[in-house]
């Protein structure tokens, strides 16, 4: 039986002045998880995780973190067991330097002075910012800077990482990169929560994926569900990946010649698509 | 009108040169897409045109940029702002009014046109982008998506000949980057010259006429769609920026020894690749 790690019951959540901007919606995510959230720009997404943060407090509905009710739980208690990183790493980083930027968490979590050491180094090593640990954060490259706000939410040990569109303007270059470091924490045992519109992302490394549209969940199922063509998606306004697109409107040819030229195509979307076509 | 640059090459104050001898020409008409790897010099490139640099930002220039037969650097931005309508990435700081309509109305008050026209080209400029409705919502109060199309309306409202835009879809899903993209295509179409720097050519597919690759501030490649996927694909540095419909298509050559015709969408290619199977189905049957 997998542990649950968060588990969201029943939320409901309305700003002021709008309409209801989540409805009802149940969300659990289990240790080791790694999660894409998916769906249209306003259908809740970024609300689901600052609820899930304490950022904002829901109108109703209740939110578990290992068990235990987060009610009354402060952003600060929540940030022993989640880590955030927000889509403008600007908007999150402080300090002169990097390394000084990614103990400041750790620090105020009042790590012992050999453990902040160590997390440090490992948060810098894991990201590959190990010799930029001296560099003014501000100067670095968007990528770089991204690594920063990753490296100081994993230096606090979080069990869980949620990352609100962290690929969204970034180069495919930056964005590979980024999603092989999520991937491999997500190996080390982080539980991930990944908000992003990019089903390219999320069929080569979400092991699953919850769809919000119009605040209600629609969706909660793994990737090869969600594109396997027996869901209206577009409906939702997302797009499969191309592979899968391209795929579903291969006509089924039988004859032999036909069939290997086909099985050439299938290979070649196979390729790019790795194991959920 | 045309762009022009000859051996262009800059830098900002106190840094290292960010573009190094750039010879480019974009056509009057052209749907330009400038990619590369970040720190390439794509919107240094972009902001050339606008002649924000050097004008703005000041640094050092060799080399000359020609804005529809007018050097950029002996224009003025003011001058030449008539001719480029520019959107910057970080489109937020552009915007600089309270509400929707006052924002994409700013532009032509400063330029002292007058009330009825200022009412009727805001009207047409907000519907083009489809925020029509929205006109007197307060600009803070807007989705970064609805922010972004709001930036395209005040530059379009001033009608320039060119429109230069720094991703102009990266704050949006999927459908809006697709409709800011066909809204584009369609004032392509009406004959505006149309430059975008894009990290996403999924995206610019079905409309790009000329693809530019910067790296590291040099001018890799220009030529068309499957001229440049193809060099791409071919430079183990370049080759995460081709999209994945190309990937397929450039694997699948290799694969088959076949060349298969530019796809511009999975339409074009699912019709193509059935194409191809029903003629080796039919090759079958006769041989039969």
């Amino acid at each position: 039986m997998p542990e649950t790690l968060l588990n969201i019951q029943k939320l409901v959540f309305t700003y002021k002045n709008a309409e209801q901007t989540l409805a009802e919606v149940d969300f659990a995510v289990n240790v080791g998880e790694f999660v894409a959230l998916v769906g249209r720009n306003g259908s809740g997404k970024t609300t689901l995780t600052r609820l899930a943060m304490s950022l904002i407090k829901p109108a109703s509905g209740k939110i578990t973190l290992q068990g235990k009710d987060t009610a009354a739980m402060t952003p600060a208690d929540m940030a022993r067991s989640i880590g955030y990183v927000f889509q403008n790493p600007d908007r999150q980083i402080f300090h002169d330097t990097v390394a000084k930027e990614v103990a400041y968490g750790p620090q105020q979590l009042g790590f012992a002075p050999e453990a902040l050491n160590q997390s440090v180094a490992w948060a810098l090593r894991m990201t590959g910012l190990t010799e930029l640990a001296d560099s003014f954060p501000r100067l670095l490259s968007r990528g770089q800077k991204q690594k920063v706000a990753i490296a100081s939410a994993i230096a606090m040990q979080p069990k869980m990482l949620i990352l609100d569109e962290p690929t969204s303007g970034q180069d495919p270059w930056d964005g590979h990169n980024l999603m092989e470091l999520l991937n491999s924490l997500n190996q080390q045992g982080i539980t991930i929560i990944l908000v992003t519109h990019d089903m390219e992302l999320i069929a080569k490394y979400a092991t699953r994926v919850a769809v919000l549209d119009r605040g209600h969940k629609v969706f909660d199922g793994t990737p090869a569900e969600l594109f396997s063509g027996s869901r209206d998606i577009a409906a939702w306004g997302l797009l499969p990946p191309t592979a899968v697109a391209l795929s579903q409107q291969l006509a089924d040819v039988n004859a032999q010649n036909a069939a290997e030229l086909l099985k050439k195509v299938m290979l070649a979307i196979k390729e790019r698509s790795d194991d959920y076509a | 009108m045309a762009v022009n640059f000859e051996h262009f090459s800059y830098a900002y104050p106190n840094s290292d040169v960010v573009l190094d001898d750039i010879t480019l020409d974009i056509p009057q008409g052209s749907f330009t897409v400038i990619t590369g790897p970040s720190g390439a010099g794509k919107t240094s490139l972009a902001l050339a045109i606008a002649g924000v640099v050097p004008h703005y930002f000041g640094g050092r220039q060799g080399g000359s940029v020609q804005v529809g037969g007018v050097i950029a650097a002996q224009s003025s931005m003011g001058e030449l702002a008539k001719q480029v309508g520019t959107v910057l990435a970080d489109y937020e700081s552009q915007l600089v009014a309270l509400t929707v309509a006052e924002e994409v109305a700013f532009g032509l008050e400063t330029s002292g046109f007058g009330r009825s026209e200022i009412a009727e080209r805001v009207n047409q400029a907000l519907t083009l982008v489809g925020l029509t409705g929205l006109e007197d919502r307060e600009v803070a109060g807007l989705s970064g998506g609805q922010k972004q199309r709001l930036a395209i309306a005040a530059v379009l409202v001033t009608a320039p000949e060119i429109l230069v835009l720094d991703e102009p879809a990266s704050a949006l899903d999927p459908e809006g980057a697709a409709g800011i993209y066909e809204l584009l295509y369609k004032l392509n179409c009406q004959g505006k010259t149309v430059v975008v720097v894009e990290h996403q050519l999924a995206r610019v597919l079905p409309y790009a006429s000329q693809v530019v690759v910067l790296q590291a501030g040099h001018l890799q490649f220009a030529g068309d769609l499957g001229q440049t996927l193809a060099f791409m694909w071919q430079q183990p540095a370049l080759r995460l920026g081709v999209p994945p419909l190309w990937v397929i298509k450039l694997t699948l050559e290799e694969q088959i020894g076949l060349t298969l015709t530019a796809w511009k969408s999975e339409d074009e290619a699912a019709a193509e690749l059935n194409k191809l199977m029903r003629t080796c189905a039919e090759g079958v049957a006769k041989s039969a």
